[in-house]
């Protein structure tokens, strides 16, 4: 049997698993929640005005504001890639469940693949009904699906392969699931956020930044973000200028993919050399 | 090719402590022998590296002649193994978890219920086939690992303390399911129980600090030593 039938194997059962635990569903609901809670805040509150969005702004661009609202709280499925992915390769060890599946003959590279490709298809899931969800609020409120959709939906499932690598490598170095989880959260959400900020403050452009990537996926809907969020926090400026430096959606694409594929291999590469003492 | 198992000049440090020292044995085919050794031994880092699931530091492992770290996958393919206590996926059943493993053994699937169905049957987990694993007991993990690993019907197991977390009759039920199985496989296991062992194996390999104490049958082992427990205590004395 080829390494390649044996992936499918392997991807088919790990999918299996994901969709037995509680967490998917968890984090399937807390993002059909949040989109449909924004959406309807949106409407009935009418925040485009209450936030100080520009009559201009709201009148050309209406649909393309409001898809920014409601896919941002679609990319909460990203987050659940972590919970998915934090525990994949560690709780093998941990649980001693490798000393099941590791004495078959599959190759190891085999058997982390197969795993990623789980834990993308299964946050994909998510994300792909959290959009379709925010692409129908659209068709409803403004007769229009902006095709900006597609490329934030790009970008959000790029996002989730890069975030998902990450908590492979936090998953086949340390030896629980929890810590490998918690450490990937930390990383992305403080880590990276305190030396995207520091690089900002300091002049330099973080583009190379992974959490630059929230920006990206709203500039792909062509509304300057000064202009949406400029009236944030009472009408106050931000500070340093930070949200004026629009991130460039295919750029933030590439770099993502780059961190992606290094972060995998890394994962793959720890993996193998990983025993099972 | 007569040999089912080698193990040449096997040495594994755990940082800095020699778990192996020069473990050289030969198992012929068709040969049912024990690792017998107390705690700490190394009968379980032998039957780990054995396994592909730990590399030794020096010397090599042949399963069926095919070298175990130069080509694992191969190796791997000629055996069945129940390595420590081993744990299950909680939210398959036992239909599934032999699906799965039965899939990357290569086994089609026409082929593949018929031996999970045999084989649940020679662990007596019938009733249990399509029951979340989350609710076993730990002896009724033990047997779904029985059953995994005899479910490819492969030429070799290696079955570390089959026995373990069993009570007597599952015990005994495991006992008589090896001597079955080792008239037409060779069975290499690890154990410290010698009454296991004696009925069991003809041949037994004594380990202690990692090191080969002695490799023989049991009855020349009881005529040398008086006993079979005298033998066993002389050859470990060191041990703690």
């Amino acid at each position: 049997m080829s390494e390649f039938e044996k992936l499918k194997i392997v991807t088919r059962y790990e999918l299996l698993k994901q969709i037995r635990r509680k967490r998917f569903y968890g984090v399937l609901t807390i993002t059909v929640l949040a989109v449909v809670l924004t959406i309807g805040l949106y409407q009935g509150l009418d925040l485009p005005r209450r936030i100080g969005i520009s009559e201009n702004v709201i009148n050309q661009q209406g649909a393309e504001v409001f898809a920014i609202f409601v896919t941002s709280m679609g990319a909460l499925a990203i987050l659940g890639a972590v919970f998915f992915a934090g525990d994949a390769i560690a709780s093998e060890f941990e649980h001693k469940t490798g000393y099941i599946l590791f004495p078959n003959p599959v190759k190891r590279n085999t058997i982390v693949i197969g795993k990623y490709l789980a834990c993308f298809i299964a946050t994909a899931t998510i994300l792909i009904i959290a959009y379709l969800i925010s692409a129908g609020a659209l068709l409803v409120f403004y007769r229009q699906v902006p095709i900006g959709i597609l490329g934030s939906l790009a970008i959000a499932l790029v996002l989730a392969c890069f975030v998902i690598s990450m908590a492979f490598v936090f998953s086949s170095v340390l030896k629980g699931g929890m810590g490998a989880t918690i450490a990937t959260l930390l990383t992305y959400m403080v880590l990276f956020s305190v030396i995207s900020s520091s690089l900002a403050y300091a002049g330099y452009n973080p583009w190379f930044m992974p959490d630059r990537a929230g920006d990206a996926m709203t500039a792909t809907y062509g509304v300057a973000l000064g202009q949406v969020f400029g009236g944030m926090g009472g009408g106050g400026h931000t500070p340093g200028g930070m949200l004026q430096a629009s991130q460039n959606p295919t750029l933030s694409f590439f770099v993502l993919l780059v961190y992606a594929v290094v972060f995998f291999g890394i994962s793959i590469w720890m993996t193998k050399r990983r025993e099972m003492i | 090719m007569n040999y089912s198992i080698v193990t040449e000049n096997l040495c594994k440090y755990y940082n800095g402590f020699l778990a192996l020292d020069n473990l050289s044995l030969k198992v012929k085919k068709n040969e049912d022998v024990a690792l017998l050794g107390p705690n700490g031994a190394g009968k379980t880092t032998t039957l780990k590296i054995l396994c592909g699931l730990i590399r030794p530091s020096s010397g090599a492992a042949y399963i069926n002649g095919i070298n175990v770290v130069e080509e694992r996958e191969r190796a791997l393919s000629e055996i069945g193994a129940i390595i420590e206590t081993p744990e299950f996926y909680s939210f398959f059943t036992p239909a599934e978890i032999l699906s799965y493993v039965g899939k990357l053994r290569g086994m089609h699937e026409r082929e593949l219920k018929r031996r999970a169905k045999e084989v649940i049957n020679v662990v007596r987990l019938d009733d249990w086939i399509n029951i979340k694993i989350e609710k076993f007991s730990r002896g009724m993990k033990q047997r779904l690992a029985l059953a995994q690993a005899l479910l490819h019907d492969p030429p070799i197991l290696i079955l570390d303390e089959p026995s373990l977390g069993l009570d007597p009759r599952g015990m005994m039920e495991i006992r008589e399911v090896l001597k079955e199985e080792r008239k037409k496989k060779t069975v290499f296991f690890a154990s410290h129980l010698l009454t296991e062992v004696a009925q069991i194996c003809k041949k037994v390999a004594i380990i202690d600090h990692g090191k080969l104490r002695a490799y023989d049958d049991i009855s020349r082992l009881r005529k040398k030593y008086r006993s079979f427990e005298r033998a066993y205590l002389k050859l470990t004395e060191g041990a703690i």
